[in-house]
């Protein structure tokens, strides 16, 4: 049993993590589900491997040895736009996915999840559904109401430019953070249940500081900077 | 006894006191005695001394005799047919290149003067030279025509009004540039310096009322301004001369002295801190009966009243006015009371000299000093009062300096004192918050890292060891996700439990059934703190252990709603199993293990704790068709742990 993508190839999948039994423990799982997965350690391995062939999907650590995953996760971008990025999350803890969010992933995944769920994930991401959790959820709403507020001193953590989001978005969000279902959230907002997670997509691109001309235009959208 | 005992001492102590105070006092009031009658001895203005002329013959009532001036004639009302003096000078001609002149330096009430039967002066036109209580000299140049050579006459007519004696001191003829510098002198003393004196009189007058005016819980200024009031006008207004009938000024003019120092006695008391006693006003009546007399009758009873009512008043109240000083000295013994004390003393001096002047016991000059003292001594007092107030205002300057730098300390300490108690409050935050977290990991986390270890060491099946691992992360991540600020929204802490929660019940193949039955789902918390949070998540996390390990379920309901029966709205969290279900713990010992019946029994045990710190009360029935579990959660959660403490 082998995962293919639209064109029938296998889908490959970059796996950077530097701690070993983590890394044989999502590899395992990976390829039990029909993935191709190579694996890197350090981020040094990792650009190397992704000089290779540009992978499908690329699943990385955020703390490597020899650097940070953001650097790979926004190099990767830049380089690739159609790979998919996850990034590797010990705990699901915000700060290290948003700000692997803000450079260009589009999912996360626990170490600890289980084996199937390993695979459904990186499935759903593939086929277009980004995974949010409702902690995620949770703290982006929060920012977009804090930036709403006008609040004295940014909240703590990583910046986060909310001010592209819909209010449709924002709400889908809040249904997230709540514990809804998408279909719950779906029935709620008048929705159809499958274009749910397309705005869950949509909300991580628009995250996403994607280029450095990008930055300015968004920098003097929200009046940050006088031309 | 010992009441006695102590006032026993005290009076001989006040008594010394009084003796060791009072006695200085009046030996330097002594001196001050002795010092004035020197002093008026000295200060006599001499008169030329060359050109006095003292031989005259008086004619009154039809009777000539010879007199030799000073001369005190009777008292009289009538100004008809009155003393009339005669005398002769010797002129000559060679003598000098000036003009002579005559000059009378003391006369009372009034003169006219004729040379050789032809009148070269009448005082009664000098409004000053009219009053009695004034010394004003006269002088009157000689028309060098009038004059003879050799022996020439002058005749003085002397106007009387009573009730005093008349008065004529030495009359002085001879050249004007001789006679000039004595007259000047006298005019100095007696007629510019009362002038000077009611000028500062007036402005400290308006002075003081102003400082009443403004500060009216203070009447001394009051009672002095009016008292400089009065003097002033008695000053400066003209006094009516006879043959003047309605002399009702004059009568004003003559109750102003007894009510002036009726209202001196008045500042005294009220300076040193007296109360103005109600009888005190009695000592405003004399004045007040010249004052009523005077507007009635005509003169001249208002005069004799004042002669007999009014100067004994003004002598009573510097008695009085000395008594208090003295009084004010024995108990102050501060600068104000000693000064006033001698001021009062030296004019007490004065009133008598011109008492003894009066009553011809003292035949002097006749100089009236009361007045010119009284002026003197108000100006002191203005002077004195001026100088208290403008201490005062730098006392207050300086105080406000004062206080401007104790408020600013003050503050200062306030603020470090708040910074200190913010900064205690936030320390007494952080460590409440790092002893629950740790009690958290504690509680959770340490204990099932110790069951791995266990586990390990026993070489237990691997799934064990990895249940009880999933177990840790799984409360790693909730104690992590509780210190996330949710706002007081649970619904936020629930929709991360249930994720959760079905990622667990996933391998088991049990469906996680999540119902909201209220569309807001929970009421908000503001007080909700994380501690409420770990321990509401744990009771639901123990249901659905419970429904997993031990009734062997296949769906487990959770619903959430907000319940309101009219006392405010509550949450009340459902968790509902479709297992075995077990009967208060004693069906578990049946079907199950010991260990599973005594393990069940503790996470019911803790849920129950758990509830009860937060104010929430759980409810657990079970049966064979299932478990269900309610929790009911306060309105408001408690600020304080209770169960821990």
């Amino acid at each position: 049993m082998t995962e293919q993508g639209e064109t029938g190839e296998a889908i490959t999948i970059l796996l950077v993590e530097d701690d070993a039994p983590t890394c044989w423990r999502l590899q395992d799982a990976l390829v039990k589900a029909g993935y191709e997965v190579r694996s890197a350690g350090t981020l040094a391995e990792a650009r190397s491997g992704l000089g290779e062939r540009a992978p499908r999907v690329l699943l990385t650590d955020l703390r490597l040895p020899d650097g940070h995953g953001v650097e790979l996760i926004r190099e990767t971008r830049r380089r690739f736009p159609d790979t998919e990025i996850m990034v590797i999350s010990a705990l699901g803890d915000e700060e290290s996915v948003i700000s692997a969010i803000t450079v260009g992933a589009t999912g996360y995944l626990l170490k600890d999840a289980f084996p199937t769920d390993i695979a459904t994930t990186v499935r759903d991401l593939v086929a277009g559904h980004s995974p949010i959790s409702a902690s995620i959820a949770r703290f982006i709403v929060r920012r977009t109401q804090g930036t709403a507020q006008n609040a004295a001193e940014p909240p703590p953590g990583p910046a986060l430019n909310t001010a592209r989001l819909t209010p449709r978005e924002i709400d889908i969000l809040w249904g997230i953070a709540k514990g809804f279902s998408y279909a719950e959230i779906a029935s709620h907002l008048g929705l159809s249940r499958q274009t749910v997670p397309g705005h869950i997509k949509n909300i991580y691109r628009k995250l996403e500081v994607h280029t450095r001309s990008e930055a300015v235009f968004e920098a003097v959208q929200q009046g940050l900077i006088k031309l | 006894m010992s009441d006695i005992a102590a006032k026993a001492p005290v009076k001989p102590a006040r008594r010394r006191l009084l003796v060791s105070r009072l006695v200085p006092y009046l030996l330097l009031q002594a001196l001050i005695l002795v010092a004035t009658i020197l002093g008026l001895r000295l200060l006599q203005p001499s008169d030329p001394d060359d050109f006095a002329l003292s031989e005259f013959s008086l004619r009154e009532d039809g009777v000539a005799r010879p007199v030799t001036l000073p001369h005190f004639t009777s008292s009289r009302y009538s100004l008809a047919d009155p003393p009339l003096y005669t005398g002769a000078f010797t002129f000559r001609r060679g003598d000098v290149a000036s003009g002579w002149s005559v000059f009378l330096p003391r006369f009372s009430n009034a003169v006219e003067v004729a040379i050789n039967g032809v009148v070269i002066l009448d005082s009664r036109r000098d409004a000053n030279a009219n009053r009695p209580d004034r010394n004003t000299p006269q002088i009157g140049s000689i028309p060098s025509s009038l004059l003879r050579e050799g022996a020439n006459a002058i005749t003085v007519r002397l106007l009387v009004w009573g009730p005093l004696k008349g008065f004529l001191d030495t009359v002085y003829v001879g050249p004007d540039a001789a006679l000039r510098p004595a007259y000047e002198t006298r005019t100095l003393m007696f007629v510019t310096l009362p002038v000077v004196f009611s000028a500062w009189q007036s402005i400290l007058a308006v002075i003081l009322a102003i400082m009443w005016l403004m500060r009216r819980r203070e009447p001394v200024y009051g009672v002095l301004a009016v008292a400089m009031v009065l003097g002033v006008v008695q000053a400066f207004a003209p006094p009516p001369v006879p043959p003047v009938t309605t002399s009702r000024l004059a009568a004003v003019l003559l109750a102003s002295a007894p009510i002036e120092s009726a209202l001196v006695v008045v500042f005294g008391v009220l300076f040193f801190g007296w109360r103005w006693p109600r009888y005190g006003m009695l000592l405003f009546a004399p004045g007040l009966v010249v004052f009523s007399v005077g507007l009635i009758a005509g003169p001249p009873l208002p005069r004799i009243l004042f002669l007999v009512l009014g100067i004994p008043t003004v002598g009573l109240c510097l008695i009085l006015m000395a008594c208090v000083t003295a009084a004010a000295v024995v108990r102050r013994q501060d600068a104000a009371s000693f000064t006033l004390g001698c001021a009062v003393t030296i004019v007490l001096i004065c009133w008598a000299h011109d008492m003894l002047s009066v009553f011809e016991i003292v035949t002097d000059e006749r100089i009236f000093l009361s007045r010119l003292s009284y002026s003197a001594m108000l100006v002191a007092i203005g002077a004195g009062l001026t100088w208290r107030f403008a201490r005062a205002l730098n006392q207050v300057d300086s105080f406000a300096g004062q206080l401007v730098t104790r408020v600013s300390e003050a503050e200062e300490r306030l603020k470090a004192s708040f910074a200190r108690e913010e900064e205690r409050a936030r320390a007494a935050a952080l460590a409440n918050e790092r002893t629950r977290l740790m009690r958290d990991l504690h509680d959770g986390l340490g204990g099932q890292l110790i069951s791995i270890v266990a586990l390990s060491e026993r070489g237990h099946e691997g799934a064990t060891i990895t249940d009880a691992a999933r177990a840790a992360l799984k409360d790693l991540r909730l104690v992590i996700d509780s210190m996330d600020d949710i706002g007081g929204d649970l619904m936020l802490a629930l929709g991360s439990w249930r994720e959760r929660a079905t990622a667990q019940l996933r391998p088991h193949d049990i469906a996680l059934d999540w119902h909201v039955a209220t569309p807001q789902g929970l009421p908000l918390h503001p007080e909700l703190r994380p501690w409420h949070v770990i321990q509401i998540v744990r009771i639901l996390d123990e249901a659905v252990t419970n429904a997993v390990k031990h009734a062997e379920a296949r769906h487990i309901a959770v619903t959430i709603e907000t319940v309101d029966e009219g006392q405010g709205p509550y949450g009340v969290i459902r968790v509902a199993d479709d297992g075995k279900g077990f009967a208060n713990g004693s069906a578990l010992v049946g079907s199950g293990g010991a260990a599973d019946a005594s393990q069940s029994a503790r996470g019911l045990r803790n849920m129950r704790s758990r509830a009860a710190r937060c104010g929430a009360t759980l409810n657990l029935s079970s049966d064979s068709s299932g478990t269900r579990v309610r929790l009911q959660l306060p309105q408001i959660f408690p600020d304080s742990d209770a169960a821990v403490g």
